[in-house]
């Protein structure tokens, strides 16, 4: 009895001692699982500062913010539209007919990083440009005095445009060498879309009949319509070279009402009335790719290629309803991103078009001037 | 012995408290200052050569109302110039500046005339282009006063304009077609008073500048025969500036920048073929100072004006200083 007590004793003994080491073993994965997931739910490897993360190079930061980061941008596009590829992809130089323009873009952006893999904005935009028409001279010899009208057209598009909402979700572990990102976002439409009443004028009266008549069309900015945007980017670093690609669909929720003012000249004044017509909005595709070189750690230099294509929409004239063009445009973008401290950043593009189809092929020059900031981190 | 030791020690404790250690500036370092920190004249001895581009296109301008206005005929314009500057300090005071441009001006109609009689249409394509070498610039620049620590710096400079670029209409075609003019034709005299006070890491500059342009003699348009006696209007100028270190090496420069020009005769008649203007502009830079190197992006963005295009003129500066 006592050997079998004793052996009960033993075995008791070494049951509550692997019973021990099994909680010890169980406390001691508990730990560690709960170490990696608080690094991988974070992305973060515990010691990084905030200057670190303030001055993250561009080939070693993800997709998305960090958690806490607050990034103010705004940029100015400058445009130079002085050639147009026709609906066969042919180049028309449009300074050759004197209806060359040029456009100004201003972009304001909001970013907040809500966690280390998910991440909010806000952005919207000011569009300023003026489009010449080609000026044509009709004269009439008919009469018994010559009659001579010329007419000159001008569009002008000036305008807020549409908020973007959108959030964004990246692969949830620290980034090393890759990373990928889903953004999701919709275009509320908050500008005013409807264009202004014209402001035509005649002016240079010579004669009786002889005059010229200026049009002068009001746009405003805005797609009128909610448009939703889906995105989805790839981040791929080797070394101090990074490649960046993703592709963005944009799509109009419903259909949209608009109007168009038209003009009636009596005795050289002018009266207007609108009509509404109905709409649908092309959705658009845009794939981007870019190749990035860290120079040092503050300087990033980038060659970017962007494909643009919109169709599927339709426009109403007098009850019918016409389909929008088809659009493509293929430009080559080589640009830097320089960080002047650890709250700002200064991004340069410049846009080349190369190849394209029923599309403006602007030259442009895009600077972005950007805050960076951990606004609740001390 | 000891006290003598002590009153000794005693003595010296003074001279060791205000000791202080300044930095030697060799001359490499000097050659390194950046717009914010360097004199405003050359050292002694020290040669800069820079080019400077710049470049606008005609879209808007400022009417005689002094309203903005689109250029509403078909019609497209733009201007660039390639300046080359050389500088040399002869005295820690006393500077040369030589600047002379490679200009390039192009400017195109098209105008469709539809005949309803005949069931004609004419189009006239006008394309006009001027290259070639522009006018170029002396000027001398001497610091009366110095800055130092609680003074401003106060420098005064003559700047003599000299006719070197084709004033008149030059290889004639017919009255549309025909190469541009790149030079102004005259001669002109500017004196400039500017002051500068470095409140590191930022300076405050401001100046006053006036040019009287003398008489000369072009033709007009590509249909004159001969040329005809002009005298361009009087140019008043003035700037503010703050510019600040946004690092050690890039430099931020804003210029609100205001000018005024008189009307200006021909054959002493004065005349609205040259009009009066003014302009009031701002003008942000970013200047990067890299070793003896400068790079610098600049954009002039009229504000309000008369008689002046309304377009941005962008710049962009490539210095070296040997």
């Amino acid at each position: 009895m006592d050997y079998i007590a004793g052996v009960w004793q033993d075995t008791h003994y070494q049951l509550i001692r692997v019973i021990s080491m099994m909680l010890r073993f169980i406390f001691l994965v508990i730990l560690i699982v709960t170490s990696v997931l608080k690094n991988v739910v974070s992305g973060q490897v515990p010691g990084r500062d905030k200057y670190q993360l303030l001055t993250m190079p561009f080939n070693q930061r993800p997709l998305t913010l960090y958690r806490g980061q607050l990034h103010g941008s705004t940029g100015y596009k400058f445009a130079v539209r002085t050639q147009y590829y026709d609906s066969e992809g042919e180049v028309v130089y449009l300074r050759n007919t004197g209806t060359g323009s040029v456009y100004h873009y201003y972009f304001i952006e909001l970013r907040y990083g809500l966690t280390d893999f998910i991440e909010l904005a806000a952005e919207t935009n000011f569009l300023k440009r003026g489009i010449r028409s080609e000026s044509t001279t009709y004269v009439s010899t008919t009469l018994p005095s010559s009659e001579q009208v010329t007419v000159n057209k001008l569009t002008e598009v000036k305008g807020m445009g549409d908020i973007l909402l959108s959030a964004a979700v990246r692969f949830p572990l620290e980034y090393k060498w890759f990373d990928l990102a889903l953004r999701g976002g919709l275009y509320l439409p908050s500008s005013r879309y409807e264009p202004q009443e014209p402001s035509h004028a005649v002016s240079g009266i010579k004669e009786e009949n002889s005059y010229t008549v200026d049009y002068h069309y009001n746009n405003t900015n805005g797609f009128g319509v909610p448009v939703y945007e889906l995105s989805g980017a790839f981040k791929l670093t080797l070394n101090k070279f990074t490649l960046n690609t993703g592709i963005v669909f944009s799509d109009p929720t419903k259909e949209g009402q608009n109007i168009r003012w038209e003009e009636a000249l009596v005795e050289r004044d002018f009266s207007y009335y609108d009509n509404s017509y109905s709409y649908l909005l092309n959705r658009t595709l845009t794939i981007y790719t870019s190749l990035h070189y860290q120079a040092t750690g503050w300087f990033d230099i980038r060659l970017s290629g962007n494909y643009r294509k919109s169709d599927g929409g339709w426009t109403e004239y007098w009850g019918n309803k016409y389909s929008n063009p088809e659009t493509r445009l293929f430009t080559i973008e080589p640009g830097f991103e320089l960080q002047i401290s650890p709250t700002l950043i200064i991004c340069q593009n410049a846009g080349f078009p190369v190849k394209g189809k029923n599309s403006d092929a602007p030259f442009y020059l895009f600077t972005t001037v950007r805050f960076n900031m951990f606004p609740f981190l001390r | 012995m000891k006290k003598s030791y002590l009153i000794y020690l005693f003595m010296l404790l003074p001279a060791t408290m205000l000791c202080q250690t300044e930095r030697q500036l060799v001359p490499a370092d000097l050659k390194q200052q950046t717009i914010v920190s360097e004199p405003v004249t050359l050292r002694k001895g020290f040669f800069r050569t820079g080019i400077i581009m710049n470049y606008r296109v005609a879209d808007k301008y400022f009417n005689a109302s002094g309203e903005k206005e689109y250029y509403i005929t078909s019609s497209w314009g733009s201007t660039s110039a390639y300046g080359i500057i050389l500088q040399y300090g002869l005295t820690d005071r006393l500077q040369l500046d030589i600047k002379t441009e490679y200009r390039n001006k192009l400017q195109e109609f098209q105008n469709k005339e539809i005949v309803a009689g005949t069931n004609t249409t004419i189009v006239t394509t006008t394309r006009q282009k001027g290259l070639g070498l522009g006018d170029s610039h002396f000027a001398v620049t001497y610091q009366f006063l110095q800055e130092i620590e609680r003074r401003m710096s106060l420098t005064g400079r003559i700047n003599v304009t000299v006719p070197t670029g084709e004033k008149n209409p030059t290889n004639i075609r017919s009255v549309e077609k025909y190469d541009l003019p790149v030079g102004e034709g005259t001669y002109a005299l500017g004196i400039n008073i500017s002051a500068r006070k470095i409140l590191y890491p930022y300076s405050l500059a401001g100046y006053i500048e006036y040019k009287h342009n003398f008489e000369g003699a072009k033709k007009f348009s590509a249909a004159d025969d001969a040329e005809s006696n002009f005298r361009l209007g009087n140019r008043f100028e003035s700037g503010l500036s703050v510019n600040l270190h946004l690092n050690e090496w890039i430099a931020l420069a804003n210029e609100i920048n205001f000018s005024d020009k008189s009307k200006g005769e021909v054959e002493s008649i004065v005349t609205q073929e040259i009009p009066a203007e003014w302009a009031l502009s701002y003008e942000p830079s970013l200047v990067f100072q890299v070793k003896r190197f400068r790079l610098g992006e600049s954009v002039r963005i009229p504000l309000k004006g008369k008689n002046v295009p309304a377009d941005p003129l962008y710049k962009i500066m490539i210095q070296y200083l040997f």
